[in-house]
């Protein structure tokens, strides 16, 4: 009995070595690279030249006095767009999406199912493929190198929108919106000053997720965006890769690539467990 | 569809129109920015319409012409566009498939009340952390990391590892392994908690019955814990899927566009992105678009399916 | 858990602050000494600004398009627009041909585009300088008041000039192209390092390999890269890119350099692993622990490529020289072009004048810049003044050597497409030669014909071979 006893002890032991050795590894495979950047973007380009270090060395300040003011990356300026372009569209999206939801989950109507089997139909059709025609739109309407092409379209996120409504289901009791209409209060003030509030976590954890979808979006915005005071981040970090750029300093590419994810950095260091939370929340119903 | 109580009519006041205002903006919008440019994409492909230099040609139409030349072999045989989606496709077996064993495994660690992991907040932070990060950066980070005169080349010549340079970019597993680890790191921190998700929906009353009944840890996983997560599994790997067709940020920024070596790390959208520059040819972009329509359509509907399936249970 | 991920936080905070309040001493004080030092320069030889037009009814604001800074900088430095003018620059990287996109869709809508937002003065390289000129989207620069070309190099004048031989633009720089080599390693391998005894070694391609085998046998490259001497074929071609059928054709030069690329992997006489020109791993052969012993380049390669060899921690700054080399060539060139509407004619005139035809002005790009001038005279003042010397290349009067070589400079052959076809080729020949260097790659039949899949898609109208 003891002996059986002290197996198990030995081998849960093993197992549990093992399990964190495995944890370790992918936690240092996780950081390491993000590790090498801080590291980097504090060393000169002949430092960096003369070898690797694991330790910091001191010109982390003149490489982000050069990155900041490096005069063909504008990369303040680039944050400032891509923070206008990922705002609203985080707004937009998350409110046009709940507004979406609440109309196909509490009303009745004509074609109601259809427009709910029409979302999830489309719901995985990528946008790179519809990217000509948008192009096309976009000059016709006189729309490249305008904000408008790259915010507008988040109002209608089909996988927001199965989120929302995922989360509606579980939270939103009909009385509530019932004891509202009693009250006399019009539906739509009863979506924004009831049903909202309600939502907040939901929408919460949604902004984040559109907030860094478009942060980090290249694909189109390098398609529409070709004005250097227009430019969003990742336009600007995939010039690095061109050769007119990266072959002077290191330091200063290392830089960019930092400023380039902090703000999402520290969103998420803040932020953690309430994302971590929300990724499970509404996608699938475990 | 699931029933809930839905409310059509109060006092004889019909709210249905309440319905369609809600649900307008989203429709007028996703009409305009996906369901036109959809189909003027389509239209498009059977125009010859690009830019030389400062002329433009066309938009002539040509009929079948451009998927005709997108389904031609070249002079070495290949077809181009068939290529590059086995490139796809390997690049995202490649990401996939370990992110898929990393994470079930990371999942089963985590819900484990035998194992009880310390730290999970912290763990669980560190593994969904890349998935935040911007693609292009990540890429451009590993490009200088990984250059023929970065960091990891100084140090494993320091370290005595390896005695000549290795041409990270040079080599096809080096290049579509690299893309890999990106999209594996990217994601696997998601699926864990997905699939962690999944296990803790699964009734304890199972795991404990089969404990009583002396079955192994390993049984236990084999026989309730893997067929409970099908259909959480279905959905994580199908939607992976549909990433993995859009793959275009980290091959893109890791290679410059060029695919090399020999452009086996082309993937569909970085081909159907060399027509959009340079040449503006929308005509054979089109009919890059409308394959990836396709095939984006079909595992869409399975998708659905399956979803539709779980959202009657 | 949120306890650890703050103390991580916290970890790098501190980390990074205390690099901040390291890296903050040494600034400040590397900017009093930098302060200082241009001080003590600024004493000794006052910049001298070229002032630009009044010009009432002209526009308030000046769009410059350009691929990089290095114009920018010199702009400047040297020139002063009139108060109350904006200077806004356009820079896009060249690179996959995005600076002639970005410019191509300025001009084509330049006509319906705001005064304000009008392109008035672009930049154009050699590469595909030919799809401006030759077209209407710029104007005659000798009816804005630039006609004042008698010092300028002939072939700097006809680039920028349409079929009918008007004037489109100007050039402020004459780029012909030497071979750059380090002094050092000249010394060990051939025994000397002075500019005309080296020339002798290297005077034709069968000698420069020659010399290469020699090298290779003290432990150094030749060159850096493949694509190390391609400027010096590809700008020596006698067909052009495409021929009147729209057919791609390969000039004889281009297949020389893939022939000669080929036997320099082979033989190891380059990097095996080292494509391009500016790739990191050819820029760090200029550190002073570099094994190359040859670059090519003309005047603006110094201060524009060879940072790494000008670094103070590392580089080798003197340890260069330069020759002829094998071949008699050019490379690049920047060209002013005007465009057609442009709101301000008068002050892109003078910016055009300025930078060819103001001594002072070309004299302080040859002197403080590095630059080899289009202004004949002021280059041949330099060439003989015996107070010049370039310290970059241990004390050598580049100017001199340049000048004989800018005569013979010819501009002929270019296509509208080159850019993007020398780019492709070297891009899709590379998986080629690293094969033979020992690396994993492709036959030649495969890389020429990713190549022409690269021509297919990039340029529709451009016939590639068939099988």
């Amino acid at each position: 009995m003891i002996d059986a006893n002290t197996k198990g002890r030995m081998q849960l032991l093993i197992t549990r070595i093992v399990v964190y050795a495995i944890l370790i590894f992918l936690t240092v495979l996780c950081l390491f690279s993000f590790y090498m950047l801080i590291i980097n973007s504090t060393r000169s380009n002949g430092q960096l030249q003369a070898g690797f270090r694991i330790l910091p060395q001191e010109h982390f300040l003149d490489n982000l006095k050069n990155a900041w003011n490096d005069a063909s990356i504008n990369i303040p300026r680039g944050m400032l767009n891509s923070l206008i372009v990922a705002g609203s569209s985080a707004i937009l999206t998350t409110y046009f999406s709940a507004l979406t939801a609440y109309g196909i989950h509490v009303y009745n109507f004509k074609g109601k199912k259809f427009a709910f089997t029409f979302i999830m139909a489309v719901m995985m059709i990528p946008s790179q493929v519809s990217a000509v025609g948008f192009i096309q739109l976009c000059l016709k309407l006189k729309l490249t190198n305008s904000f408008l092409p790259l915010i507008v379209p988040s109002i209608a996120a089909p996988v927001v929108f199965f989120y929302m409504k995922q989360y509606l289901e579980s939270v939103l009791p009909m009385e509530m919106v019932e004891a509202a209409r009693v009250d006399g209060s019009n539906e739509f003030r009863t979506f924004n000053q009831i049903v909202l509030p309600i939502m907040k976590p939901a929408i919460a954890v949604q902004m984040i997720f559109s907030f860094v979808s478009s942060w980090n979006n290249y694909f189109i915005p390098a398609l529409l965006l070709d004005k250097a005071e227009m430019k969003t981040v990742p336009i600007m970090i995939a010039q690095l890769r061109s050769a007119d750029y990266s072959k002077f300093d290191m330091g200063k590419v290392y830089m960019f690539i930092l400023l380039a994810i902090l703000p999402v950095m520290i969103v998420y260091i803040i932020l953690s467990k309430a994302i971590i939370k929300g990724v499970t929340a509404g996608s699938v119903k475990g | 569809m699931k029933e809930t109580r839905t409310l059509t009519k109060r006092k004889g006041i019909s709210y249905a129109k309440w319905g369609y205002i809600f649900i307008i903006p989203f429709f007028v919008v996703y009409i305009c920015c996906s369901l036109v440019p959809q189909l003027m994409t389509f239209y498009y492909s059977f125009f010859e319409n690009y830019r030389d230099g400062l002329k433009q040609v066309g938009p002539n139409f040509v009929g079948f012409k451009n998927y005709v030349t997108l389904f031609s072999p070249d002079n070495t045989g290949n077809i181009g566009i068939l290529k590059y989606f086995g490139n796809t496709v390997i690049l995202w077996v490649l990401g996939a498939v370990p992110q898929l064993v990393i994470a079930l495994l990371l999942a089963v660690f985590f819900t484990s009340t035998r194992l009880n992991i310390r730290g999970q907040g912290f763990f669980k932070a560190v593994i969904y952390m890349p998935n935040l990060i911007m693609a292009a950066a990540f890429s451009m980070l590993f490009f200088t990391l990984f250059s023929t005169v970065g960091p990891v080349n100084q140090l494993l010549q320091s370290s005595g590892l390896a005695d000549k340079t290795i041409d990270f970019f040079g080599r096809t597993f080096t290049v579509r392994g690299m893309i890999a680890l990106m999209n594996f790191l990217m994601w696997f921190g998601n699926t864990t908690i997905l699939l962690m998700a999944g296990i803790m929906g699964i009734d304890q009353a199972l795991f404990e019955s089969a404990r009583l009944d002396g079955a192994s840890a390993w049984k236990v996983f084999a026989k309730i814990t893997v067929p409970l997560l099908m259909p959480i599994m279905v959905y994580v790997v199908i939607t992976a899927m549909i990433g993995g067709l859009q793959m275009f940020d980290v091959p893109q920024v890791l290679t410059n566009g060029n695919g090399a070596p020999n452009r086996t790390s082309m993937t569909m959208v970085m081909y159907l992105n060399n027509f959009l520059t340079t040449s503006k040819n929308y005509g054979m972009a089109g009919a890059v678009s409308m394959v990836l329509f396709i095939v984006s359509g079909v595992l869409g509907l399975v998708v659905y399916r399956t979803l539709s399936k779980q959202y009657k249970q | 858990m949120k306890k650890l991920i703050a103390l991580a936080l916290a970890l790098v905070m501190v980390l990074s602050l205390g690099c901040v309040a390291f890296a903050a001493e040494d600034a400040e004080a590397e900017e009093a000494e930098a302060a200082e030092d241009a001080e003590a320069e600024e004493e000794e030889e006052p910049i001298i600004v070229h002032d630009g037009p009044e010009a009432a009814d002209e526009g308030k604001v000046l769009n410059i398009y350009a691929w990089n800074e290095e114009f920018k900088g010199f702009f400047d430095k040297y020139y002063k627009v009139p108060d109350g003018v904006t200077v806004n620059w356009i820079i896009t990287p060249s690179d996959n041909g995005a600076y002639q996109q970005k410019l191509d869709e300025a001009l084509l809508g330049q006509e319906s585009a705001a005064d304000d937002e009008k392109v008035d003065l672009f930049l154009a390289e050699a590469d595909y300088i030919l799809k401006y000129t030759d077209s209407d989207y710029t104007q005659d620069i000798t009816a804005m008041g630039v006609d004042n070309f008698d010092n300028a190099y002939t072939y700097t004048v006809q680039a920028a000039s349409d079929a009918d031989g008007v004037v489109k633009g100007v050039s402020f720089q004459c780029c012909p192209a030497a071979m750059i080599y380090r002094r050092s390693i000249a010394k060990d391998v051939l025994g000397t390092d002075d500019p005309a005894e080296v020339q002798e070694a290297v005077s034709d391609w069968d000698k420069f390999e020659a010399v290469a085998a020699q090298a290779k046998d003290k432990g150094y490259y030749m060159t850096a890269s493949f694509a190390s001497t391609y400027r010096v074929f590809s700008n020596n071609v006698t067909s052009p890119w495409v021929d009147a059928d729209n057919n791609l054709q390969f000039d004889p030069q281009i297949e020389s350099w893939i022939a000669q690329t080929e036997s320099f992997v082979q033989n190891g006489y380059t990097l095996p692993t080292c494509p391009g020109i500016w790739d990191d791993e050819a820029n760090a052969q200029m550190f002073a622990d570099g094994k190359t012993m040859c670059w090519f380049g003309p005047a603006w390669y110094f201060n524009f490529n060879m940072g790494n060899a000008q670094d103070p921690e590392n580089g080798c700054f003197g340890d260069w020289a330069i020759c002829q080399g094998p071949q008699a060539h050019f490379w690049g060139g920047t060209w002013l072009l005007a465009p057609a509407g442009t709101d301000n004619p008068t002050l892109v005139a003078d910016i055009m004048n300025a930078f060819i035809n103001d001594e002072d002005v070309c004299a302080q790009l040859i002197k403080n810049e590095a630059q080899f001038t289009n202004n004949k005279a002021v280059n041949e003042a330099i060439a003989e003044d015996p107070d010049y010397k370039n310290d970059f290349l241990g004390g050598q009067n580049d100017v001199a050597m340049f000048v004989g070589m800018a005569d013979n400079i010819k501009f002929e052959n270019q296509t509208i497409y080159d850019q993007l076809l020398n780019e492709g080729l070297q891009n899709n020949l590379q998986d080629y030669f690293k094969s033979l260097g020992g690396g994993e790659g492709v036959d030649k039949d495969t890389a020429l014909q990713n190549f022409y899949n690269y021509v297919n898609e990039t340029y529709p109208s451009v016939i590639t071979p068939a099988a």
